[in-house]
């Protein structure tokens, strides 16, 4: 399952790589280096998406690849967060980091988009190497982590606004009137983001990631502060990106997200003992 | 008698106390209660604190006095200057003095308060049935006492430095003191009827005075007009000035005395956040942060503002929401004009040596709220990666329109470096243009520098000193931007051409906008580093290999 995972394939071609792999046994040096490899991640594969004509191995050859994690290492200290982690995500595909807390998914996740810098490996978007600066990763890569910040002098429609225009969007109104109402903040599109409550806020962080041209989207538990309505229309929102060809990478807490939104299930760190 | 009856009469019921109901604290004891664990908490008195700091003691007590002899110094000589633009600078520098410090007083108070609680005392003493006027008169005290002290030493230092006598020394010390007072206790008594509008009316109408009586030096020196009359009554109206000044105190504190026990606790803890926000961030010297806390409350306090559509596509975008943001809060720009009279006002005073670093300076506090965009872009990188460009394209978008600004404020201050007060430096109009030009950037530069400053990195080595460790960060986090005023126009001050200074500020201006700052160099040095390794590992397994094969 392991090496299924790390080879980035899907269900099938997976499941015939993992008896390949326990006929090989300890005896297959490539085994060896990926049991050390997974050492703190245990990986599991869930609900096959609707195959497509051709049936699956067909149509993840022509998927691309979005994103390559190889050999990821990061550490605080004596502390390893996590080691020689690998990953492929291709369109259409959604990866859920799961995990207690403290396991190392939101580490992931930064130095996934460049925000932490990773001790060994590396991470390719598009097939360009993750520099956190570079304009082409910034025009792919939608993210929502913990530090977004915001203009304390420009309300949350302008924002969106802004955002989508420096996309290239030259007539963004419906566009970001419709994520708007998405996120339920047509009330709040005049005020300044100080005065917005913390789920509001949460909501123009997600639509930040909603109002532009994407690749990849990756978030860190996006349901956070969201009511049980809002969790509802995140997983059918994430969903339905999804199925439109986007690349997905979040964590997440909540079981009714993973479920829907999730091709693919990584756990991090060992469970609680 | 039956047993039951028997029992009743051997354990007759004793009668139940009467509830007597509990008298509350006052707020002096819960105060003399909190002071007790404080106190019971500390591990050193302050006798024993100051004698581990004695390095620090010593040198606040030199540097001190220091300082007091310099205004001394300065007094004794700018006393024997009779020339009329001295006379003018004598006679209305205390009155700019005066209603700036009002100005300040009162944006302060409207900003914190100026009555206030911390968060521990609204949640513990606020909701205590004891007298909230009771407990708060002791900070509405203590915030006027503090500006009585404040203005005071604020006139008195702008009345020595313009060589006034002691009596008008003392006489403006004293109006301008009573003055800040009374705008304080003004504030509070406004606040304790929850109204602004007069404190922030107030607040500009002395901010504009403090600006038409520095531009009024200027006139004077420069023989626009004369303002001779002052020289002879500037003594009474400062008395004038302490007796309104007094019966404004005496009348605002009345009120705000009698209005304390109506401030909502929402409103106290508010303000007390704000100084705890702020200490907090003044204690790790991280003066960026201090302005984010007060740059967020103030776009709090405003609220709501009426959307406007955005304009063209990718970093245009952008310079035109700067231009937008520029135009909903305007007040940025006011005080960059106010800058422009420093030069003007240097020059006139007979400093022209001096203009350019004066002028750098004080652009460079002016422009910082400018390049609020540019701040909320590098200070976590969240919002810089939402955003399709390089880190230094957007560095350059975002001070687009504060670098225009500044371009106007050179052109409004080049006349000031042609030489404008009496035996003013007279210099031909292109050095004094490149001049204006050089001033100019050294500010903006100089703000910028400011505004990218990164918090103090803790987990950084640390340099020991007699008051413990602290890491280096610290120190130098306080003389960001200065730094590159003084290096900007240091060839100006020693008397080269302008072009030095303008190519200063060119490689100032190539590290600091084209992502050539310290961390960019850091995580340059770390990838290389990371190459280096991986290189020397794979000679040694190649190494490793040929020797086996050897074998």
């Amino acid at each position: 399952m392991l090496l299924a995972q790390e080879l980035g394939c899907n269900t099938l071609l997976g499941m015939a790589i993992v008896v390949m792999g326990a006929y090989l046994g300890s005896q297959s040096t490539k085994g060896t280096c990926l049991s050390e490899c997974y050492s703190s991640v245990m990986a599991q594969e869930i609900g096959p998406d609707p195959l497509p004509k051709g049936g699956r191995i067909a149509s993840m050859a022509k998927r691309a690849t979005i994103l390559k994690v190889s050999g990821l290492r990061r550490a605080f200290g004596p502390n390893t967060i996590f080691e020689k982690f690998s990953l492929e995500v291709r369109t259409g595909e959604a990866i859920a980091l799961t995990g207690r807390n403290g396991a190392g998914k939101s580490t992931l996740l930064r130095c996934l988009v460049g925000a932490d810098r990773a001790d060994d490996g590396s991470v390719e978007v598009c097939g360009n190497a993750m520099t956190e600066t570079s304009p082409e990763i910034r025009r792919d890569v939608a993210t929502v982590i913990d530090d977004l910040d915001f203009f304390p002098d420009l309300s949350v429609v302008e924002h969106l606004d802004l955002l989508a225009r420096a996309h290239g969007i030259a007539e963004p109104d419906e566009l970001v009137d419709e994520v708007l109402e998405e996120v339920q903040l047509v009330p709040q599109s005049g005020q300044l983001p100080g005065t917005l409550s913390s789920g509001q806020r949460r909501r123009l962080a997600l639509a930040t990631a909603f109002v532009r041209p994407r690749k990849l989207l990756i978030l860190d538990e996006p349901e956070q502060r969201l009511d049980t309505e809002g969790v509802g229309w995140l997983a059918q929102r994430l969903k339905s990106e999804r199925q439109k060809g986007l690349a997905i990478v979040f964590a997440s807490h909540e079981p009714a997200l993973v479920d829907t939104v999730a091709t693919r299930i990584i756990q991090l760190g060992a469970a609680r003992g | 008698m039956s047993s039951l009856e028997a029992g009743a009469d051997d354990f007759a019921f004793e009668e139940a106390p009467e509830h007597k109901p509990l008298t509350p604290a006052t707020p002096r004891e819960l105060k003399r209660l909190i002071k007790y664990w404080r106190s019971g908490r500390a591990t050193r008195n302050v006798l024993q604190a100051m004698g581990d700091a004695y390095v620090a003691v010593f040198g606040a007590a030199m540097i001190g006095a220091m300082v007091v002899n310099v205004i001394l110094k300065a007094q004794r000589t700018i006393a024997q200057c009779n020339s009329a633009t001295c006379l003018s600078a004598r006679a209305i520098l205390p009155w700019a003095a005066f209603a700036a410090t009002v100005g300040v007083a009162l944006a302060a108070s409207r900003l914190f308060g100026p009555v206030l609680a911390s968060a521990a005392e609204g949640f513990w003493l606020l909701d205590a049935p004891i007298s909230r006027a009771k407990l708060l008169r002791s900070r509405l005290v203590g915030a006027v006492l503090a500006a009585l002290l404040g203005g005071a030493v604020v006139g008195a230092l702008i009345s020595a430095l313009t060589g006034s006598g002691l009596i008008e020394v003392l006489v403006w010390a004293g109006a301008t003191g009573l003055s800040a007072a009374a705008s304080v206790a003004f504030a509070a008594a406004q606040q304790g009827i929850e109204r602004h509008r007069l404190t922030h009316l107030a607040t500009y109408v002395f901010g504009l005075l403090a600006l038409g009586a520095l531009f009024s030096v200027v006139g004077v020196a420069a023989g626009w007009f004369s303002l001779g009359f002052l020289d002879n009554v500037g003594i009474e109206l400062g008395l004038i000035m302490i007796a309104a000044s007094l019966l404004v105190l005496v009348l605002s504190a009345v009120l705000a005395a009698i209005r304390l026990g109506q401030i909502r606790r929402t409103r106290l803890v508010g303000g007390g956040a704000l100084v705890s926000g702020v200490s907090g961030a003044f204690f790790a010297l991280d003066i960026g942060l201090a302005r984010d806390i007060v740059v967020e409350r103030r776009a709090m306090e405003r609220g709501h503002v009426r959307p406007k559509r955005g304009k063209g596509v990718g970093l245009e975008a952008l310079i035109w929401r700067e231009w937008q943001r520029l135009w909903r809060f305007p007040q940025p720009v006011i005080v960059v004009a106010g800058t422009i009279v420093v030069p003007y006002a240097a020059d006139a005073l007979g400093m022209s040596t001096l203009t350019p670093i004066l002028a750098a300076l004080a652009l460079f506090g002016a422009m910082i709220p400018l390049l609020g965009g540019l701040r909320v872009l590098t200070r976590t990188g969240g919002l810089a990666r939402c955003l399709p460009f390089s880190l230094a394209r957007l560095k350059l978008a975002s001070i687009a329109v504060p670098g225009i600004v500044a371009a106007v404020w050179a052109v409004a201050t080049t006349p000031a470096y042609l030489g404008f007060g009496d035996g003013a430096v007279q210099r031909p109009v292109p050095e004094a243009s490149l001049m204006a030009v050089a001033t100019a950037a050294a500010g903006l530069l100089a703000a910028v520098r400011w505004t990218q400053a990164k918090g103090v990195d803790f987990g950084a080595p640390m340099v020991a000193s007699q008051a413990g460790a602290f890491p280096p960060g610290l120190v130098t986090n306080l003389f960001r931007g200065f730094d590159v005023c003084i290096l900007t126009t240091a060839p100006m001050l020693l008397g080269f051409s302008p072009w030095w200074s303008l190519g200063i500020a060119a490689i100032a201006a190539a590290i600091l906008l084209n992502s050539m700052d310290a961390e960019t160099l850091r995580a340059r040095q770390a990838e290389q580093q990371k190459q280096l390794a991986a290189q020397k590992k794979e000679r040694a397994d190649a190494a490793a290999a040929t020797k086996q094969r050897k074998r």
